[in-house]
């Protein structure tokens, strides 16, 4: 067998041996679910904080952050069960 | 042609997203299972690998000039093993199981001897170093080009190129060795 024959071979079991891995039907799930718990938590966080405490500029930044993955995390999520409901 | 420089809204984005999301979570989980060795960090590795993209999804679209986010999204994966092992201080902790679908063998020993080449090939991928393996199962299990590779490693066209030659001498090396002991 000539060496270029054999590289190809070896390559052709090695392709074999590193198949793709079909991930679990589950993790699609446990993906929503984590993007869910970011949603809520974003929600908690803005419901947790003291209205008195917005007085101080210094303390805008995590309540905004927590709209803004709330609401980013909150569209995916809805796209995402979409997609699943189609296919 | 879209102007680049529109911002695109929240729903294209979400939207352009979910599309990722759906064409990729099969090379980013088989990246991780074959990085990682076991499906239970592999499940958490992806799911991370998702949420640390989401956050980082639309600067990501604007500095890719329209180029496949493939890559990228690799690059997160392997960036978050880096930082797992390095938390643990550890390697993955068993071998890499065999889940491979064998290929039409036709007889019993055909199969154990395909079996065991699968094997030994597999082992032998754990003893590479890390950038020559993770470059191979980019190039084998997710059918990645060289250019692909290169983004996500960081390197050369030209670099990334003689890794993954070198990467599969060595393997190869290793597979004959253990093959002439038994």
């Amino acid at each position: 067998m000539t060496e270029a024959a054999s590289s190809s071979n070896f390559e052709g079991l090695l392709r074999q041996a590193l198949a793709p891995v079909e991930p679990p039907e589950d993790l699609a799930q446990r993906l929503e679910s984590t993007l869910t718990s970011l949603t809520e938590l974003a929600v908690g966080e803005l419901e947790a904080w003291e209205l008195s405490a917005m007085r101080d500029p210094r303390n805008w930044v995590r309540p905004a952050a927590a709209v803004v993955v709330g609401s980013t995390a909150g569209v995916a999520l809805v796209l995402l069960r979409a997609r699943r409901r189609i296919s | 042609m879209a102007d680049q420089h529109t911002p695109k809204s929240k729903a294209q984005l979400d939207e352009e997203f979910s599309e990722l999301y759906r064409a990729h979570l099969r090379d980013v989980y088989s990246y991780a299972y074959y990085r990682v060795g076991n499906h239970h960090d592999a499940e958490d590795l992806t799911e991370q690998t998702f949420l640390q993209a989401y956050r980082h999804f639309e600067r990501a679209q604007r500095e890719s000039a329209g180029r496949p986010l493939r890559p990228w999204l690799i690059r997160i994966a392997h960036n978050l093993a880096a930082n797992l092992y390095r938390d643990r201080s550890r390697k993955p902790a068993s071998p890499i199981e065999d889940s491979t679908p064998l290929a039409d063998p036709h007889t019993t020993e055909e199969l154990v001897e395909e079996r065991e080449e699968l094997s030994r090939i597999l082992n032998g991928v754990e003893e590479l170093p890390d950038d020559r393996r993770e470059a191979l199962i980019m190039r084998f299990a997710l059918g990645m080009d060289n250019r692909e590779i290169a983004r996500a490693l960081g390197r050369s066209d030209g670099a990334t190129k003689v890794l993954i030659h070198r990467a599969i001498k060595q393997l190869e090396g290793i597979v004959n060795e253990g093959a002439s002991d038994d």
